[in-house]
């Protein structure tokens, strides 16, 4: 297998073991007993190429061999998105970098360059930046996600507010077919590319967007960018309750300011959990957060930033020294901070419409002191009208049944967040059991589809995104499961005295 | 001192604060070349976890050691870790425990036992360190001169080095311009230590600190200055730790003490006309907080065009010098010596300055090899080069 793969590869395939043990990682930390349970994920081979020539060539090997193949960027997602599952290869994108020089459209007046999937968002930020110009929104993962990843993602970061998800600001792409063929794709809406229909065969251009690398390889893709604004304003305000502040998020996303380009909320918990280590002193405790971010022309900031103003003050909020803003935001990548308080943290993450953000704030601060709970929560504005939660608590990874019963919470979580029409932000493995409450049976019967025409042989990141690849992970099942392994919590919890974290 | 449990200990706590992100990863200068996920910062510390926090002794192989040895300690992990994690410090911590697992790669262990019989780096007795000091015609140099007002710790690179002499012998050259009163400990200056903690040896650098400050405290200077980055860093952030105590002088970069000079109009500068980058050493940057007075010194001289590398100050790039990386894995270092060199010409620059005699040794090499039209020199070269000219 070696010598087939570094035949087109060279030395950048690789089958020895300490190299390929990295690959069966994510951001996530799950008990190797429910991870051997379920997939097989250390892959057989990783390669990494450097061009869609080179993965043209490595899918059609796979194909021969049936052998299945996971895409991995920056490795910075948590639900097995990027691992395999049924071992196989690995291509890993980290050395497809670069991009071209900027275009202007005549038509549109807008600004784009070919980026390459591999480069991260942070670095491609500050290559624009020596020309002038900056990517619309990126993750706060940023020095980490990939180009290609984010795409294969949910797209929502910040700058989404103004800019939308990242979906909407690619033009083109380039990419490699589940049978190994090398394509452009235009917009639907732009030019003479293939319609998103799911009855059409090959692959479409929506067929790379959010879809977790599991229809077809992106290389590259054609992005629109921005001028760097003329100016920028971080302002942090402080309320008192999750009702103003909830009140605020509506009033900020309603108001449509041209120049609103990120808002983020953090819980108190969040950030007593920063004061304990160390960070965020100048924030009052027991207050609730929002950074409130503007970029854009001069007099559109400056006459927001009095608007804003004014209803901080009208919802009994404070507005902290200017320094403060500009120091959250320039720690806007360090949100992992926190763990230096509670080191092992579990997550539910989901969009939720901005207008129930008090009432789930709300209900989750029950759920908590009813379950001995510390829910630490963030959330970003990621449209007008739309949030994305995170909510952490604390398990114990060093206790295997512990962190097995914690893991039930995540459910419950879950099931909150969709009584207030919230939904998971994504799929990849362990939120299969989910995707009935992501999307309705129209959707899911047209994510099918459009899968067996792009890949019908399965073979791109098998078990992730469509039906659950497992029993277990049956929403019935899964769902009776956790909610048997959920009953067990307060017991553990009791005798580990676990709950509120180390 | 940390006892072994202590220090295990603790890199199990911080390895568990690691939340595998990766934003540490496209920083890495050494990832960067190797590419493997093995190399990223992020993985070396999960197998920290393995070892430390889950007791999985196994998993502390050869392929282990050798990615743990293959960093700069260049720290732009630590500068951008998700999390906050002191990852310099970690690396640090994990190389005294491959130490007392016997892990050490045998270049460090050789090293370690030519520092204890020279006390220095090179294979020339100590007595030579003042060799540089011949080729100097019209300043004359005391050796450990009792009531000087300032000390100059030459360091191991340009007291031995003859490609480095030039950092040395343009220092001692400015201050005398300036009617500086310094002096030089010549044999009785012993390496600062840093190449023994870069590879996790702290123990023997008590001994080194230890005769080092007893005799500057001896000459009873205000001022001790060094033109090293790395012995700048070794004096000011680990001595007072190891010796548990003030030193009680000062300790300044050559390029801090010299700005304070320009600033009091005390040295002038002349002319340069070229184009001039500026590479800002880890140690000197990113692990001591010094940006700025090179800077002030190079825009201090006429006629000289100073442009900014896109990776700089904070955010700067190694030179693939630093954490005994090439005694290690010569190619590694040099690989990335070559990134910066290239990066450092794409400016459109001449001359690339550093102010450190490692950085400047390896981009000069670096340079040569991809034959670009740079010049490689220590900011101190550049100003004695200005009043000569
Ligand atoms: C601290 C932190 C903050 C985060 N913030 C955000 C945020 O604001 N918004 C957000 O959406 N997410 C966020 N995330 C999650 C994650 O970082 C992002 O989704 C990120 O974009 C994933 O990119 P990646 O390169 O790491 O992808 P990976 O994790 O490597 O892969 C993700 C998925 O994309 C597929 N894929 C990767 N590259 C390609 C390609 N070239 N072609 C086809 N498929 C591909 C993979 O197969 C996989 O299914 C955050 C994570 C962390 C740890
Ligand atoms: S210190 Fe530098 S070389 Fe070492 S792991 Fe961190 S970024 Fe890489
Ligand atoms: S940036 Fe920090 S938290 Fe993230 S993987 Fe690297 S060391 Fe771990």
């Amino acid at each position: 297998m070696e010598q087939a793969l570094q035949k087109i590869c060279g030395s950048r395939a690789t089958t020895d073991p300490f190299e390929l043990a990295p690959y069966a990682h994510d951001v996530a930390y799950v008990p190797a007993i429910l991870v051997n349970l379920l997939t097989n994920p250390l892959p057989k081979a990783v390669v990494q190429p450097i061009s869609a020539e080179e993965i043209s060539s490595l899918i059609k090997w796979a194909k021969q061999g049936k052998i299945p193949v996971t895409v991995r960027g920056g490795g910075s997602t948590a639900y097995f998105n990027c691992i395999p599952m049924k071992s196989g290869l690995v291509i890993d994108t980290n050395r497809l970098q670069g991009f071209s020089e900027i275009e202007l459209d005549q038509g549109s007046q807008k600004k784009m360059v070919w980026v390459k999937a591999g480069m991260t968002w942070k670095d491609l930020d500050d290559g624009l930046r020596q020309q002038g110009c900056a990517v619309c929104s990126s993750p706060s993962s940023a020095p980490s996600a990939t180009i290609g990843g984010w795409v294969s993602m949910g797209g929502l970061g910040i700058g989404s507010v103004p800019y939308g998800p990242i979906h909407d600001q690619i033009m083109a792409l380039r990419g490699v077919t589940a049978t190994g063929e090398i394509v452009e794709l235009s917009r639907p809406d732009k030019g003479p590319a293939r319609n998103n229909g799911s009855e059409q065969s090959g692959l479409q251009f929506n067929d790379l967007m959010g879809t977790e690398g599991t229809r077809g390889i992106i290389t590259e893709i054609k992005l629109l960018v921005r001028d760097v604004p003329e100016k920028e304003e971080h302002l942090l305000a402080v309320f008192n309750n999750e009702t103003d502040t909830g009140a605020m998020m509506s009033w900020l996303g309603g108001e449509h300011f041209t120049s609103l380009y990120n808002v983020h909320f953090s819980s108190p918990e969040f950030i007593m959990s920063l004061q304990k280590a160390g960070y965020a002193h100048e924030i009052p405790p027991g207050k609730y957060s929002l950074e409130i971010d503007l970029e854009g022309k001069r007099d559109e900031v400056d006459q927001a930033v009095a608007h804003i103003r004014k209803q901080v003050k009208v919802l009994g909020g404070t507005l902290l020294p200017d320094e403060v803003g500009a120091e959250e935001w320039a720690d806007r990548f360090k949100s992992l901070r926190l763990e230096q308080t509670l080191p092992s943290l579990l997550a539910a993450e989901m969009t939720l419409p901005v207008s129930n953000f008090a009432a789930f704030y709300e209900r989750l601060s029950k759920l908590g002191q009813k379950t001995n709970t510390l829910c630490v929560t963030y959330a970003h504005l990621v449209s007008p009208d739309m949030a994305l939660v995170m909510v952490l608590y604390p398990s114990d990874e060093l206790n295997l049944i512990r962190y097995i019963v914690d893991l039930s919470f995540t459910s419950n979580l879950y099931k909150l967040g969709h009584s207030l029409g919230g939904k998971p932000y994504v799929i990849g493995f362990w939120n299969t059991p989910y995707l009935g409450k992501i999307y309705d049976k129209g959707e899911r019967e047209r994510r099918r589809q459009r899968k067996q025409a792009a890949d019908p042989h399965a073979m791109l990141n098998p078990g992730k995104g469509y039906n659950p690849p497992n029993i277990i992970l049956n929403s019935h099942v899964f769902g009776l499961a956790m909610i048997m392994i959920g009953l067990f919590r307060p017991m553990v919890l009791k005798i580990l005295k676990g709950g509120q974290g180390q | 001192m940390k006892t072994i449990e202590e220090l295990r200990e603790k890199i199990a706590k911080t390895s568990y604060i690691c939340g595998s992100c990766g934003s540490c990863r496209s920083v890495c200068p050494v990832y960067r070349e190797i590419g493997w996920e093995s190399s990223a910062p992020r993985r070396k510390i999960a197998l920290a976890k393995e070892v430390f926090l889950k007791k999985k002794e196994k998993q502390a192989t050869d392929q282990y050691a050798q990615r743990l040895q293959e960093c700069t300690l260049c720290g732009k992990c630590a500068e951008i870790c998700a999390a906050g994690i002191k990852t310099r410090e970690l690396w640090l911590n994990l190389r005294e425990d491959l130490r007392a697992r016997g892990m050490e790669h045998q270049n460090l262990t050789q090293m370690a036992l030519q520092v204890k019989t020279t006390h220095n780096i090179s294979t020339f007795p100590n007595e030579n360190r003042l060799d540089w000091v011949d080729d100097l015609d019209e300043v004359e140099v005391e050796v450990s001169k009792v009531g000087s007002e300032v000390a100059y710790f030459v360091g191991c690179v340009s007291s031995f080095y003859p490609m480095s002499a030039g950092i040395s012998q343009s220092i001692v050259s400015l201050l005398d311009r300036a009617n500086v009163h310094y002096t030089v400990l010549g044999s009785e200056e012993w390496c600062c230590g840093f190449p023994l903690l870069a590879s996790g040896n702290s123990e023997q650098v008590l001994e080194l600190a230890q005769h080092n400050v007893a005799k500057v405290r001896a000459l009873g200077v205000k001022t001790l200055i060094t033109g090293c980055a790395s012995c700048y860093h070794t004096w000011t952030h680990e001595y007072p730790t190891i010796l548990g105590e003030d030193l009680g002088f000062e300790v300044l970069h050559a390029t801090q003490y010299l700005a304070g000079l320009i600033r009091t109009k005390q040295l002038e500068l002349g002319n340069i006309d070229e184009t001039v980058t500026y590479h800002d050493p880890c140690d000197l940057g990113r692990n001591s907080g010094i940006y700025d007075e090179p800077r002030e010194l190079l825009q201090a001289m006429e006629g000289l065009n100073f442009v900014e590398m896109p990776h700089r100050r904070e955010m700067a790039d190694c030179c693939g010098g630093g954490g005994n990386l090439a005694a290690v894995d010569k190619e590694l270092s040099q690989a990335i010596a070559v990134q910066r060199v290239r990066e450092a010409a794409a400016t459109g620059a001449t001359i690339l300055t550093s102010a450190c005699q490692q950085c400047v040794q390896t981009l000069q090499m670096a340079a040569r090899q991809e034959k670009l039209p740079l010049e490689v020199l220590d900011v101190t070269e550049l100003l004695w080069r200005s009043l000569e000219e």
